[in-house]
């Protein structure tokens, strides 16, 4: 069932993304958005065995818009997902939703905001997913088989999902300014106190700003100035209008895709054609290129097949000069040669035995399809 | 189980990831139980249905709404309001919808529609799992002592079978059994079934009448499970053997951490102090040994089957390819002979049958020269 994830989750985030612009929590605001997308349609088509699967899946992922990191907002979007998906599925007995352990106390917090916030219908929708028994009271969100991934794929969490880090302004409030500029002035009168001898002695003490709390308070405002700026930035991208300078940065980034494809393309057929004679040349001139390419995207091995065709290729060729020269002759008589005379030649010679042994396992193989093939048919 | 006091720490038996998505720390079974039934209330984890007035009811005495807000708040929050189709047309579900703007669903029409493209329509393995699902989803027991308890922890658990074979990192065969936090390892044990269980050793071409008499099974009783540091063997019945003393013993030449002992019979789940999705062992038969996964821990619930006699509930398996007779191509292999004139290689297969019409006259007699072997199949369990 693993195929379908991404699918699932773009959907789900357009429903939550759709939600979020109405910068609302109502669930009538969500159901209507759900009609409009035929939401419950996700579960059509779904045969048997599938059915579950599918519902497992689907609640697994609408189960994460639900946690933190994400804001309020698009975690109120989540719970109502997770009611519709449970209350829409076709599977019967239904899937519940997992719930784990640890994941409690955050699901408990999000609760209370909302009582806290009278978000009735949240509460109600949350209230009656627990009376309904939707949830399975789990260890860990989803089953683990020791799956070890080779290849661990950052699942992006939606950018525009999350909360707003706002951690700075409530650390940095009024009071706390009061309070710092108190201590920071009885410190400075003890100071005085301490030093009042000699001005000298009085800047070796000078560890503090002067103006510690308004450059604090500056520099706040000033990261909320820059967070409210950068969130409008987004928003224009989001508009479709590219900033220029962006624009310029994506033509220049395929005219290098270009002049590279180019360099490379053409060493790659130069040495097609010839390869037992081992081309060297073209170093140089993609060494000339733009030297800031990659290094490590540009080592791609072909597959086995690729260079199998290749291979294929070249033995084309020998097959017509093979045709033409007495290869056989030159092959025996390569035994009985000394080694120190045929130095020349053995080279070359040793090339086409290469390409001949190549040929005739072609052969053989060839023979041996047709033959299975025969076999097949009668 | 001895080895392992109960954690006074709270925050230890909260299981969490030691390795994202693959693996849990070590927690305490029965304190995460403990865990989760103080933080729920009485009728979170319990099996009654609470019908929707009382909810109601409930809801407006304790949020302190008003009888117009409940209505309100009732027709707002109704399934009704997702319908996706009119009211008195019910959609065929069987069918993706046609020109839907879900990814999801254009994925999946492209998949049927290659699906239907293919000759074969109809898969073994989905028709069986089928049926071994219909034979467990919601069973309620006929006596009321059978029923599982509220709040019970349900285990799922993975035991695949020996194999060697690379395919191994890309179909896992195995086997996956529920069973609750108050069984034993021992009964865990009894639940796994495996060939080399059923393997008969020894020559039977003169007697063929007693080979089912020789079971390893019976033979063989000595096994143990690992989990986390401890080796829980089986001693139940008088000729039971520590077979994990020489792996103890060795260890401790060796300046590893130093492993205990238990006995599979005198701990139950909810003892255990376990990773979940960790691979741990089960061995039997000296050397045949299976990983265990723990997959997943959770309470009961009331779509579960509540039927304790129905569990250890097998719910997946894995089903192998069978070998035939060489005879009849129909039934499965049940002797395996060499050194035999009549067969056309050696070794060569047998179903019973063809087996005793080809090497025995009508009183049972043996003919001609050959040795028989019983042999019993890696599917013998599908």
């Amino acid at each position: 069932m693993d195929y379908c994830r991404k699918q699932v989750k773009s959907d789900c985030e357009e429903l939550l993304s759709r939600f979020q612009q109405t910068e609302s929590v109502r669930f009538e605001v969500f159901s209507k958005i759900w009609r409009e997308m035929n939401f419950s349609h996700i579960f059509y088509g779904t045969l048997k065995r599938e059915k579950r699967a599918f519902s497992r899946l689907v609640l697994d992922i609408a189960y994460s818009f639900f946690l933190p990191p994400f804001s309020f907002q698009i975690r109120v979007g989540g719970l109502y997902l997770l009611y519709g998906l449970y209350q829409c599925q076709t599977a019967s007995p239904p899937e519940q939703i997992r719930l784990a352990l640890k994941d409690w106390d955050d699901v408990k917090k999000f609760e209370k905001d909302a009582v806290d916030a009278q978000h009735y219908d949240t509460v109600y929708i949350f209230r009656k997913l627990m009376s309904l028994k939707a949830f399975h009271f789990t260890a860990m969100p989803t089953l683990l088989a020791y799956q070890k991934k080779r290849k661990v794929e950052r699942s992006a969490l939606c950018e525009d999902f999350l909360e707003r880090a706002s951690r700075p302004q409530e650390l940095i409030n009024i009071e706390l300014l009061e309070e710092l500029s108190n201590i920071h002035g009885l410190y400075e009168k003890m100071k005085t106190s301490v030093s009042s001898i000699s001005e000298q002695a009085n800047s070796s003490v000078n560890l503090i700003h002067k103006d510690l709390m308004p450059r604090l308070r500056s520099t706040v405002v000033h990261f909320y100035n820059w967070q409210q700026r950068k969130d409008g930035a987004e928003e224009d991208e989001d508009s479709g209008e590219g900033t220029s300078s962006q624009q310029e940065c994506s033509i220049r980034a395929e005219r290098l895709a270009s002049i590279k494809s180019k360099a490379y393309g053409q060493a790659a057929e130069a040495s097609k054609s010839r390869r037992h004679r081992q081309v060297e040349v073209d170093f140089t001139s993609s060494e000339a290129g733009p030297s800031n390419t990659p290094g490590p995207s540009r080592i791609t091995k072909p597959s086995l097949k690729a260079r199998t065709n290749e291979n294929v290729h070249i033995s084309g060729d020998v097959w017509q000069e093979a045709t033409t020269t007495t290869q056989i002759n030159r092959l025996t008589s390569l035994d009985s040669v000394p080694e120190g005379t045929a130095s020349s030649h053995t080279s070359e010679m040793f090339h086409t035995l290469i390409h001949w042994t190549l040929f005739a396992a072609l052969s053989l193989f060839c023979m041996l399809t047709c033959n299975m093939s025969m076999k097949l048919k009668a | 189980m001895a080895a392992y006091s109960l954690s006074t720490d709270s925050t230890t038996n909260i299981p969490d990831y030691e390795y994202l998505d693959v693996n849990t720390k070590p927690f305490h079974i029965g304190s995460f139980r403990e865990e989760w039934l103080s933080r729920l209330k009485a009728g979170n984890s319990s099996y009654r249905h609470e019908d929707d007035d009382t909810f109601d009811a409930n809801f407006a005495k304790e949020m302190e709404v008003g009888v117009e807000t409940m209505t309100e708040l009732r027709s707002v929050c109704s399934v009704d309001s997702l319908r996706c189709h009119p009211e008195d047309q019910q959609p065929d579900t069987d069918v993706v919808p046609a020109d839907s703007t879900l990814k999801t669903l254009e994925q999946r029409k492209k998949r049927q529609d290659y699906k239907a493209s293919l000759k074969v329509t109809k898969n073994r393995h989905d028709l069986y799992a089928d049926e071994l699902e219909r034979l467990t989803f919601g069973r309620k027991p006929g006596a009321e002592a059978d029923l599982v308890p509220e709040g019970e922890v349900i285990l799922s658990i993975n035991v695949y079978y020996p194999a060697t074979f690379e395919k191994f990192t890309y179909v896992r065969p195995h086997m996956t059994l529920l069973m609750t936090g108050s069984h034993t390892l021992a009964e865990l044990r009894d639940a796994i079934c495996c060939v080399s269980d059923l393997q008969v050793c020894g020559e039977f071409s003169n007697t063929p009448d007693m080979a089912p008499d020789f079971i390893s099974k019976d033979h063989f009783k000595s096994a143990f499970f690992y989990f986390e540091g401890v080796f829980y063997n089986d001693m139940r019945f008088p000729e039971c053997q520590d077979i994990s003393i020489t792996t103890i013993e060795w260890a401790k030449t060796r300046n590893f951490p130093s492993y205990s002992q238990a006995k599979m019979e005198d701990t139950r789940f909810v003892d255990l102090k376990v990773k979940v999705g960790f691979p741990y062992l089960y061995c039997h038969q000296g050397d045949c040994e299976h990983l265990v996964i723990i997959t997943d821990v959770r309470l009961s619930h009331k779509d579960d089957c509540l039927d304790k006699k129905l569990y250890p509930l097998l719910t997946h398996k894995h089903r192998v390819t069978t070998q035939k007779c060489a005879v009849c191509h129909v039934f499965i292999g049940r002797w395996v002979t060499t050194n035999n004139q009549f067969a056309p290689s050696d070794p060569c297969l047998f179903c019973d049958k063809c087996f005793r019409m080809l090497h025995y006259d009508a009183d049972g007699n043996k003919l001609g020269d050959f040795l028989a072997y019983p042999f019993v199949d890696r599917g013998a369990f599908n």
